[in-house]
């Protein structure tokens, strides 16, 4: 077990290279150059190139890279050429509106979608089963900001339950702070249920046509039980690794609802720093989502054991 | 075939396909639906001109945010353009957007997937690579892209494809490796044949299948990643009228005049909604083993 873990932390070392060395050289590679834009338009060709020595925009490739990993180790990400502040401060200033979102989608989203799939399981074929695959097909189809505008105009605009935009910080009270999020966290989780649901259908339509369900219903059981206890137990495995995967959507849309209600988030800074060019930004918070990401599914691969004891490394 | 289809003409025989065409429609009512729409969105694509749009860039500043009437049928934004024209337009883009991507990302994944699932010391590098840029959420990676360079139509498709052709590449070379165990391939392997005939005849038609399918999926959400993109501001240049573009331009104005947002909104969901009908049905015909995933 224990060199099965350490197995999969090594694996994942080699893709968070090559994830740092593809943002490293994508950002090397950019026609824009920085030193121009922060000498301004008066600045003599001397001035450019002490601008670039003090960016040390002018050494070689892969030294650069070697040195921007070591400090990526040592956890600093850099400075902001636009603001002056160190990446990490920016992105710690950030990352409490982001992460509530994503854990509220989260949420939601799992105990929205995984009844949701076990229902349409349940009754394959019928109507409900129908409609939530429907349900579930306009979930994939509708983008994130068109469910966002559409979930702000009736909830916010024409029925004014929720506030339209912004965002209340939970030190600021835990009313505020849930009902800022309830929109964004269900527009940014459309998606992502509707993935989970068709996804807990499928596995569960396999489970439920093994032996020990027919079993189990054949000796009188209720199909409730059934459904959460036995079925669900074997499905989970599956199920689990969607809903590591599926974190991508979330953090792709958080990009995109944080725009759309005014989320003072990572999402907008990355956003902000693509449209600025703000190369240390954009390296900071692509590297500190995707490397999220992957732990998210080391974690969900670790924890494999837990939902299925039958495996064993 | 039986024999009354072979000895019948060839116009029979082709009445009769045609009849089992259409009972195959019906027994797969969403890819009916997906298609008639596809098809209508497609017409309008080509038909942009002749559908009574003006020229979707002409400024008209005295007749700006009218809602919708009879001489502008989708209102116009806050330039004076005609909404209905931009809209119209704007198909074009992202079916262009959408069948590229989902061409060129399917070539290059499928050359990736035969490789890897075939040489296995390729397999360790170039797999390594896949994970790595797999690992960039996909949106993320398509925005990085777009800043790279200026923004024109033809970088929004290879920054999505980038993002796109490592999912090819895992779906064929899970076919390949499990391709590789059958014993027609051992067969073919053992008797001598050189390994580019092996993937070429045996290997490569048997993988198809779930490509079709993946690239029908990866054309719809090219479509979504496309308007994001513009939405963002990173993506189709503002000149040029793009879904997303239109929906960007009216986001500060959507609680006055939400009509600007509205019907482009309307029609980028029910294109991806198309694309992903077909999508789900030709998955359950193709590809009867995989119909149970989602």
């Amino acid at each position: 077990m224990l060199r099965y873990v350490i197995q999969r932390v090594l694996a994942t070392i080699p893709v968070m290279l090559v994830v740092a060395l593809f943002v490293f050289s994508l950002l090397y590679l950019s026609p824009g150059d920085p030193a121009i834009v922060i000498a301004g338009d008066q600045a003599s060709p001397d001035d450019v190139a002490r601008i670039r020595a003090l960016l040390g925009l002018d050494r070689p490739f892969l030294i650069r890279f070697g040195d921007w990993l070591l400090q990526i180790a040592r956890g600093d990400l850099g400075t902001s050429i636009f603001t002056s502040l160190p990446v990490s401060h920016m992105i710690a200033q950030r990352i409490e509106p982001t992460l509530s979102l994503m854990l509220l989608t989260l949420v939601i989203s799992v105990s929205v979608a995984i009844p949701l799939g076990i229902l349409a399981a349940w009754k394959a074929g019928t109507w409900i089963d129908r409609s939530v695959m429907l349900f579930a097909v306009l979930g994939f189809s509708v983008p994130v900001f068109v469910t966002s505008y559409l979930l702000a105009f009736v909830f916010a605009v024409e029925l004014d339950w929720l506030p339209v935009q912004g965002y209340s910080p939970l030190a600021k009270g835990f009313r505020p702070f849930l009902e800022s999020l309830i929109l964004p966290a269900l527009a940014l989780g459309s998606v992502y249920i509707a993935l989970l649901a068709r996804m807990t259908r499928a596995t569960m339509l396999e489970v439920l046509s093994q032996d020990y369900i027919r079993t189990a219903r054949s000796k009188g059981l209720a199909m409730p039980p059934i459904l959460f206890v036995h079925a669900l137990k074997n499905a989970a495995v599956p199920i689990a690794t969607v809903v590591g995967l599926g974190v991508a959507l979330l953090i792709g849309g958080a990009v995109v609802t944080e725009s759309v209600f005014a989320i003072p988030g990572l999402g907008r800074l990355v956003v902000d720093a693509i449209l600025k060019r703000d190369y240390p930004v954009i390296q900071g918070t692509v590297l500190l989502f995707s490397f999220s990401y992957v732990l998210v599914n080391l974690l969900v691969d670790l924890l494999y054991t837990v939902f299925d004891p039958r495996i064993r490394y | 075939m039986n024999a009354t289809a072979t000895s019948a003409t060839s116009d029979a025989t082709a009445t009769r396909l045609s009849w089992r065409a259409l009972r195959r429609l019906k027994r797969y009512p969403t890819l009916a639906i997906g298609l008639s729409l596809l098809t209508v969105i497609v017409c309008i694509a080509l038909f942009a001109p002749w559908l009574g749009t003006v020229d979707p860039e002409s400024l008209a500043p005295a007749k700006r945010l009218q809602p919708p009437s009879a001489q502008a049928w989708f209102g116009t934004d806050m330039l004076g353009r005609d909404l209905w024209s931009r809209v119209i337009y704007g198909t074009r883009v992202s079916l262009t957007v959408g069948v590229s991507v989902a061409v060129i990302a399917s070539i290059c994944g499928l050359a990736i997937g035969l490789l890897c699932g075939y040489f296995r010391k390729v397999d360790a590098v170039l797999m390594r690579i896949m994970d790595g840029i797999m690992s960039i959420p996909s949106i993320l990676l398509a925005i990085s892209l777009t800043a790279l360079t200026r923004g024109s139509v033809q970088n929004v498709i290879l920054a999505i494809t980038i993002a796109e052709i490592p999912r090819v590449a895992r779906i064929v070379r899970s076919v390949v490796l499990s391709l590789r165990e059958q014993a027609f391939v051992e067969a073919a392997i053992a008797s001598g044949t050189r390994p580019m005939l092996v993937i070429g005849r045996h290997i490569l038609p048997n993988s198809l299948a779930p490509l079709i399918v993946q690239a029908t999926y990866i054309c719809a959400a090219a479509i979504i990643t496309e308007s994001i993109l513009s939405f963002i501001g990173a993506g189709t240049p503002a000149t040029i009228p793009s879904w997303g573009n239109i929906i960007a331009e009216g986001r500060a104005l959507w609680q006055v005049s939400p009509y600007i947002v509205f019907y482009a909104a309307v029609f980028l969901s029910v294109t991806v909604l198309s694309v992903n009908l077909i999508g789900d049905a030709l998955r359950d015909m193709l590809d009867p083993r995989a119909a149970k995933r989602p």
